[in-house]
């Protein structure tokens, strides 16, 4: 960081502008020229950065965000949506432009978290706390040396790890609406090069938030039941310049609440409860010699225990089933880049990772996949044009004992290509992505429904877009804006057999989506004030491709898709103190195609957060839901709605 | 069960032979819609001679939604109904109007029903259940009495693991038990049919089909019931047994009861002849393959026949052919009062599913859009407890539509009042 440059500074500053399409603050410099190693890399950054889509929080920005997992950073962002089943224990999971969760690859230090099971990731379960960055590019990230395995995912999120820059000490504790409790605790260090922290936090929450359905044919009102969630989370990391390693632990149990639905009384609740134990070690080492080649090699592993329990009395509704579930979870990775010339650069990399599932279902037997991905991309410049592409073969193998068999292998080709070309200042991009996501354990082997024979389900995605910055004295401003067109293909889906009770995962179904993606965001820093102003737009019309012939849903949007949403943030700070108030709309979302009044209604989500530093001491006031909307993402599943948090820390 | 001479010349010359003719409904169906589960949006159709009156009945009539998961109807009495809500816990009873009456979350995972007039019986697959004399808890399944006078849960009693189907015989519950969450749980599948005698609740016998699963409704003929056993999926095919309750009743050997047939049936009624209509198919994860059958079983050539005779790959008219278009075929039914044959199309998922029409020769007659996972019906008798249109308040000679409008220009097919009394237009001759 200190090697750098004015000049470097300056560029970085530029870089960090194109790569946020927010605003700049002194942490986002140090985050970007953190992640520059040599000069030449640089100047390929430089041409690079702009080609890809992308969406970034950072430093401060992102702290002042109200939120509580990093679902609340994401759902800022333009094309994201967020399915939520309510709650802190509810299961979050992101959907980037129609594709659906499982093509969204979530990297932490770039390193993908994985699911072998069900292929999902539950943002609930990952901190803002340790994150420096939180940034979402649609399609590839087009950094120089990148291993397979983030050339694989539909889109990606990319989570960087802050990197300490001084030693510190933090304890926090925190109070929130429906009976939430939270401690937290942080050191960090920093020293001859070597940086790092240990982070350590526990949340307590009784979760029993009020909500309402009223209509034309309900007056309901309740308090949601079996939605507590108690976890620990321990985290720790280690730097030194190429080498980063990470260690996480989170162990949880919480209540698995249903759905709202007609009840005489709350004597049954369908109680099932969840615990969780998830761990992962990761290291990452990247060398550069000689100006022009990079080394990197990833290495994790990670072991996950689910363990599913509806044995209750108050349940009378379900089988009762304790069941455990352990997954472990093994991966390397090298890659390599090259800069033979100023204009050219080429990233090969190779990738293996064995997955074991096992679990005491009935008529189950472990399962082990064994999944390899290689890689070669080339990217071009020249003058104002840039080139970015590349070819992933991707190669499955599953082994098990079961009586069905394990599938047969997988191997395929997927190509990308990028163009851009900067004209006037203004970065014009055009790309192209064709990815699949390979059939889950679960879909491929959960008794009873798991299907061997499932093909991958395809996406092809096109993008057009425009990019621009302005800076000037204390005034910054960017804009960018997408058009895209994606095709899903294949898409694995649980649906019954045709003349049985069973149900079964099948490949059925097609989707054709055309949407519009913008963000506009602007900065006026006057002596210690700062305003900000983020905005982001989506509109989209998804529809169903399946079958012509059959006229209830040919052509008809998606379920769960809406056609425009927007998010607004504004941001006052002087000094340390600062407000920032939010307002995320998502308009009207239907949910079957079997009656007009199957959708779930456009709401306004607006956020307040007050923070203010003194001395040591930090507070900050949350109230989430402002006006108290009552909400949902998935049908009886209602949302809190008003909430308070309030923080308290202390740093040395 | 007889065929309804004089109602079915009614209709048929209602249909086609007299350009208008004024007539009492006779085609009275009641749908359940299961809608999707977790949702709360099971619905209740009402259909009336050619028209949906309403595919959210018991909506429009008691401003409140009907509830989650409904899994069966049935009537009780000339003027009460009873639907298992099975997610929601509740047995709902209704009148002939629709208008909720009665509602009991004693009987928790409920199933189905079966009914002597004076008393509800419900199969659940829960392990307790709240009675007249406090909780009662069970390892496996049980079977509830339901007293109809003061919809109080009066006595319940354990059966097998997971009891789906049941069918009152002579003073006899006989009762299907699945076992259907032996796939999850630490038992096997059930193969029994569980013989109680409707009074005491006291266990009479266990028949051992030998057959696993037993899942679905027991369609009644006489002395006979169909029902499917469902396989596991894997190893184990569906195959279909008719049971003789007169022969289990009667003390013969388990073997003596019932036959086993090698066909699927998942869906079943029974017609107006006495046949069992029978839709299915076999599947295996094995090996991903599956097999329909579309069939008419005549159960006392079954029995006598030891199986060897008495299943036809037939029905009425164009009814397999249709059926065979179908994209989910999701239930077949046919009205006892007037032989009219329905079936549902589940359609893809999240769609509104269809209701299917055919005279009981088996000539198509329309489809009707009705909601999602349309799936249990019940036929009203035709002509008492009609629903009454505003039209019909209007006594006069003009022709009205069922809100009460006057219709200048009647449009032949629809559905109007004169007099009173609703007719159909047609304008064949």
């Amino acid at each position: 960081m200190k090697a750098i440059s004015g000049q470097l500074m300056k560029l970085a500053l530029t870089l960090s502008f194109f790569l946020t399409g927010l605003t700049c603050n002194a942490t986002d410099i140090v985050a970007e020229a953190d992640s520059v190693v040599g000069l030449s890399e640089f100047e390929v950054t430089a041409l690079r950065r702009p080609l890809a889509t992308v969406q970034s929080l950072s430093g401060e920005k992102l702290q002042s965000l109200s939120s509580t997992s990093i679902a609340d950073a994401l759902k800022y962002f333009a094309g994201v949506q967020i399915k939520d089943y309510g709650g802190l224990g509810g299961l979050k999971t992101l959907n980037v432009r129609s594709l659906g969760s499982q093509h969204v690859g979530v990297y932490i230090d770039g390193i993908r978290i994985t699911n072998a099971q069900n292929g999902t990731v539950d943002l609930g379960k990952y901190s803002l706390s340790t994150l420096e960055s939180v940034s979402l590019y649609n399609a590839n990230k087009l950094d120089n040396n990148q291993s397979p395995s983030e050339y694989a995912s539909g889109s990606t999120v990319y989570l960087r790890t802050r990197r300490p820059q001084r030693d510190s000490l933090t304890l926090l504790a925190g109070w929130a609406s429906f009976h939430t409790y939270r401690g937290r605790a942080s050191w960090e260090f920093a020293r001859k090069g070597w940086s790092g922290f240990v982070d350590a936090e526990y949340i307590n929450s009784k979760g029993d938030y009020p909500f309402r359905y009223k209509s034309e044919y309900e007056d309901t009102v309740g308090r949601r039941k079996n939605s507590d969630i108690e976890f620990l989370r321990a985290e720790a990391a280690v730097f030194k310049e190429g080498f980063s390693s990470h260690a996480y632990f989170y162990t949880s149990e919480r209540g698995c609440p249903g759905g709202i639905v007609r009840r005489l009384s709350d004597k049954y609740t369908n109680i099932g409860r969840e615990w969780d134990t998830d761990l992962f070690v990761q290291a990452s080492w990247e060398k550069t010699f000689s100006s022009i080649h990079s080394l990197k090699f990833n290495g994790k592993y990670a072991h996950e225990y689910l363990r599913y329990n509806t044995d209750y009395p108050e349940n009378q509704n379900t089988a009762k089933v304790d069941n455990h579930y352990y997954q472990d979870d093994a991966y390397m990775s090298a890659s390599y880049a090259v800069n033979p010339l100023k204009w050219l650069g080429v990233n090969v990399g190779y990738d293996a990772r064995t997955s074991w599932l096992t679990a005491d279902l009935k008529h189950f037997s472990p399962v082990r996949r064994f999944d390899q991905k290689a890689v070669a991309a080339v990217q071009i410049n020249y003058r104002n044009a840039r080139l970015a592409a590349s070819a992933l073969y991707q190669y499955y193998k599953d082994y098990t004992d079961l009586k069905t068999g394990a599938a047969d292998p997988l191997s395929r080709f997927t190509p990308s290509v990028t163009l851009g070309y900067n004209l006037y200042g203004v970065s014009l991009r055009a790309w192209y992505k064709c990815i699949f996501r390979a059939p889950t354990l679960n879909d491929l082997y959960y008794t009873q429904v798991g299907n061997r024979n499932l093909k991958p389900e395809y996406t092809r995605q096109w993008n057009l877009g425009a990019e621009y910055q302005y800076a000037r004295g204390a005034w910054m401003a960017s804009a960018q804006a997408d058009v895209y067109l994606n095709y899903i293909d294949n898409r694995i889906v649980c649906l019954p057999l045709r003349g049985t009770y069973t149900w079964s995962m099948m490949n059925y179904g097609k989707t054709f989506c055309r949407g519009l993606n913008a963000t506009l965001s602007g900065q006026f820093s006057p002596n210690d004030w700062n305003f900000s102003l983020l905005t982001s737009i989506t509109w989209q019309r998804d529809v169903n491709r399946t079958d012509p012939q059959d006229e209830a849903t040919y052509d008809m949007p998606i379920c769960y898709s809406p056609t425009f949403s927007c998010g607004v943030t504004g941001i006052v700070s002087w000094k340390k103190y600062s407000l920032t108030i939010s307002n995320l709309y998502v308009g009207e979302r239907m949910w079957s195609y079997a009656d007009p009044d199957d959708i779930l209604k456009p709401y306004h989500n607006v956020d307040v957060k007050l923070t203010g530093t003194f001395k040591w001491f930090t507070a900050s006031l949350e109230v989430n839901d402002l006006f108290d909307v009552q909400y949902e993402h998935i049908p009886r599943y209602p949302m809190p709605g008003r909430n308070f948090k309030l923080t308290l820390s202390y740093s040395l | 069960m007889k065929i309804n001479i004089r109602k079915y010349i009614l209709s048929f010359s209602v249909a086609v032979l007299m350009p208008f003719v004024s007539a009492v409904a006779e085609e009275r169906i009641l749908l359940l819609n299961e809608g999707l589960w977790q949702t709360d949006n099971g619905r209740l159709t009402y259909f009336e001679d050619g028209r949906i009156v309403s595919n959210q009945w018991f909506r429009d009539v008691n401003g409140m939604k009907l509830g989650d998961t409904p899994n069966d109807i049935i009537q009780v009495n000339d003027d009460l109904v009873a639907i298992a809500l099975n997610w929601s816990n509740i047995v709902q009873f209704i009148d002939r109007d629709g208008k909720a009456v009665a509602a009991t979350e004693d009987v928790p995972n409920n199933r189905r029903l079966a009914t002597d007039g004076e008393y509800l019986y419900v199969t659940s697959y829960g392990h307790e259940c709240g009675t007249v004399s406090g909780t009662k808890t069970f390892t496996k399944g049980f079977v509830a009495k339901i007293d109809l006078k003061s919809f109080k849960t009066v006595d319940a009693v354990e059966v097998g693991y997971e009891p789906e189907g049941i069918a009152l015989y002579k003073g006899h519950l006989f009762v299907a038990n699945t076992g259907g969450y032996a796939f999850q749980e630490n038992h096997e599948y059930e193969k029994t049919v569980t013989v109680l005698d409707a009074s005491t609740l006291a266990r009479v016998r266990d028949i051992d089909t030998n057959q696993i699963n037993l899942y679905g409704k027991l369609s009644q003929s006489g002395q006979y019931l169909i029902v499917g056993s469902q396989g596991d999926d894997y190893e184990i095919q569906p195959t279909t047994v008719i049971l003789d309750c007169e022969a289990a009743l009667s003390g013969k050997s388990d073997e003596e009861c019932f036959e086993v047939l090698e066909y699927a049936a998942t869906n079943t009624c029974t017609a107006t002849d006495g046949r069992f209509y029978a839709v299915g198919s076999r599947f295996s994860f094995i090996t991903g393959d599956y097999t329909f059958n579309y069939l008419s079983i005549d159960p006392g050539e079954v029995i006598a026949t030891d199986g060897k005779r008495g299943v036809y790959e037939e029905m009425p008219g164009t009814v397999i052919s249709d059926l065979k278009t179908m994209t989910m075929p999701y239930g077949i039914y046919v009205n006892p009062y007037t032989g009219y044959i329905y079936a549902t199309d589940a359609g893809s998922f999240a769609t509104a599913g269809t209701l299917w029409q055919w005279t009981p020769e088996g000539k198509f007659v329309d489809k009707y859009r009705v909601y999602i996972n349309p799936a249990h019906f019940l036929a009203l008798k035709p002509g008492s407890g009609n629903i009454n249109p505003i039209g019909a308040e209007k006594k006069d000679d003009h022709i009205y539509d069922l809100h009460g409008n006057r219709v200048k220009v009647p449009e032949s097919g629809e559905l109007y009042i004169r007099g009173g009394k609703k007719f159909i237009l047609t304008n064949r001759e």
